[in-house]
């Protein structure tokens, strides 16, 4: 049995006994070669299921806007199950409320190129999942593709310019904040007005305020998954920034977002030996 | 913020102080920057301070706003860790701030724009000390270029 046979078998199988009132998953988009969210209610509606390399959206997001139905099922890669351990954590979502159905992840393609976020993917495979359908993915196979992008040595000049180039065609649709798994706030940043936070003009300062403060607010909880950087109209490489916070995490803090069920989101605790060689 | 006058002690000289806003946090720096008052020790008159009730209200929101509006610099001041009035504040805020701090740095922000202190009540030359520092090297990068707004016109 293939893999998405399976998957089809068991979304059926826990509906019709109950277990949970809905499986979210993905299937095939009007436009070929996409694919869009699935929100399954009915047994019959399971074998519309699909899971290969164009399911590239993080389902985890999904679920802050269905788990008042009941328990649901979802299925999960490894970047989905990061994003559900952060949710988790931020008393988002109730883990006896789930059941997540693992699968093992190839790596996501755009226009038949192995998505950027995917070349540097070191989870291929689900952190946490109650069933694991079809073989977990190789997880070094994606990394040994993996020449993690170098900055290099540039001056601030240099490093401003060229973020510039690429910040100032932001056009503020906030496409990449709707896609994102892990942003829920009732009101985000962008959206308030008392006190207005970021200006809401499409001005180099106000564009790249916004983008550092992205940044800063997915800090230790942004889980790589690509999602916003496909999204974006505009090709911006949110990437640049997102890996830049992770790694600004993990160097000082030793935290990786969502791969681990037991800690806490870095930036709402604190180590009293924390590096502080930037204050005076 | 944008005003255009010139601070009165800064009105003779030949250089302009460059504007830099002070978030200082009640119970330590502000009480010190008191005490370097009170004590008659000298110090550019660069700073514009702001009074916060602790170094963990200041948002980078905050610290982006001002430099936005026109700062050439900011400093952020609070109680020395482990002395803060609500316990905790600073060693929080400090987490934040090591990531906007190294996230400005990625951005091509000079280093430097924007600083950070631990001040306490008792440390008034600390204080002074301080703003002069971070006075000159404000100085030395020369006025705020990168994310000032261009004034309404
Ligand atoms: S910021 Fe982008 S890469 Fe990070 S979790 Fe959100 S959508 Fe995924
Ligand atoms: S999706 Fe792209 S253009 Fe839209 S707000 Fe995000 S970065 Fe800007």
């Amino acid at each position: 049995m293939s893999r998405e046979e399976a998957l089809r078998k068991r979304a059926r199988e826990l509906l019709e006994s109950k277990q949970v009132v809905m499986v979210v998953g993905h299937r095939a988009a009007s436009t070929k070669g996409k694919a869009q969210p699935a929100f399954i209610a009915k047994p019959e509606d399971a074998e519309s299921l699909i899971f290969d390399e164009t399911c590239g959206q993080n389902l985890a997001g999904h679920l802050l806007k269905v788990k008042h139905l009941g328990k649901i099922a979802v299925v999960t890669k490894g970047c989905d199950s990061r994003s559900i351990l952060v949710l988790l954590k931020e008393k988002q979502l109730d883990r006896a409320q789930l059941h997540i159905l693992g699968v093992g992840c190839e790596g996501v393609k755009e226009d038949g190129k192995l998505s950027d976020s995917c070349i540097t993917c070191e989870y291929p495979n689900p952190i946490v999942c109650d069933e694991m359908l079809g073989e977990p993915a190789p997880g070094d196979r994606l990394q040994t593709l993996n020449p993690k992008p170098q900055t290099g040595e540039l001056t601030s000049d240099e490093r401003w310019r060229e973020l510039s180039e690429d910040v100032s065609r932001c056009i503020r649709c906030y496409a990449c904040r709707q896609v994102c798994p892990n942003c829920y706030c009732p009101v985000c940043f962008v959206d308030a007005s008392q006190p207005a936070l970021v200006g809401k003009t499409t001005e180099l300062s106000d564009n790249m305020v916004f983008h550092i403060m992205r940044a800063l607010h997915m800090a230790g909880r942004c889980v790589e998954c690509g999602s916003c950087a496909r999204a974006c109209p505009m090709g911006i490489d949110l990437m640049k920034f997102n890996r830049k916070a992770a790694q600004i995490v993990k160097e000082r803090f030793n935290v990786v977002a969502g791969v681990k069920e037991d800690d806490a989101p870095a930036l709402t605790v604190f180590d009293p030996n924390d590096k502080q060689e930037f204050i005076r | 913020m944008s005003t255009a006058e010139p601070h009165p002690q800064e009105a003779g000289s030949q250089e302009p102080e460059p504007k830099i806003v002070a978030f200082l946090c009640n119970w330590c720096s502000y009480a010190g920057a008191d005490l370097a008052g009170i004590s008659r020790i000298q110090y550019p008159a660069s700073i514009r301070v702001i009074r916060v009730p602790c170094s963990g209200r200041v948002d980078p929101f905050h610290i982006l706003k001002a430099l936005q509006s026109g700062a050439d610099g900011v400093l952020v001041s609070g109680c020395h860790p482990g002395d803060c009035h609500y316990l905790t504040g600073n060693y929080v805020a400090r987490r934040r701030f090591a990531v906007l701090n190294d996230l400005l740095e990625f951005a091509g922000i000079d280093p430097g724009r924007v600083s950070f202190s631990w001040v306490s009540a008792a440390e008034g030359e600390r204080f002074a000390e301080v703003v002069r520092e971070v006075t000159e090297k404000v100085k030395a990068l020369g006025p705020n270029r990168k994310l000032v707004k261009e004034p309404a016109s």
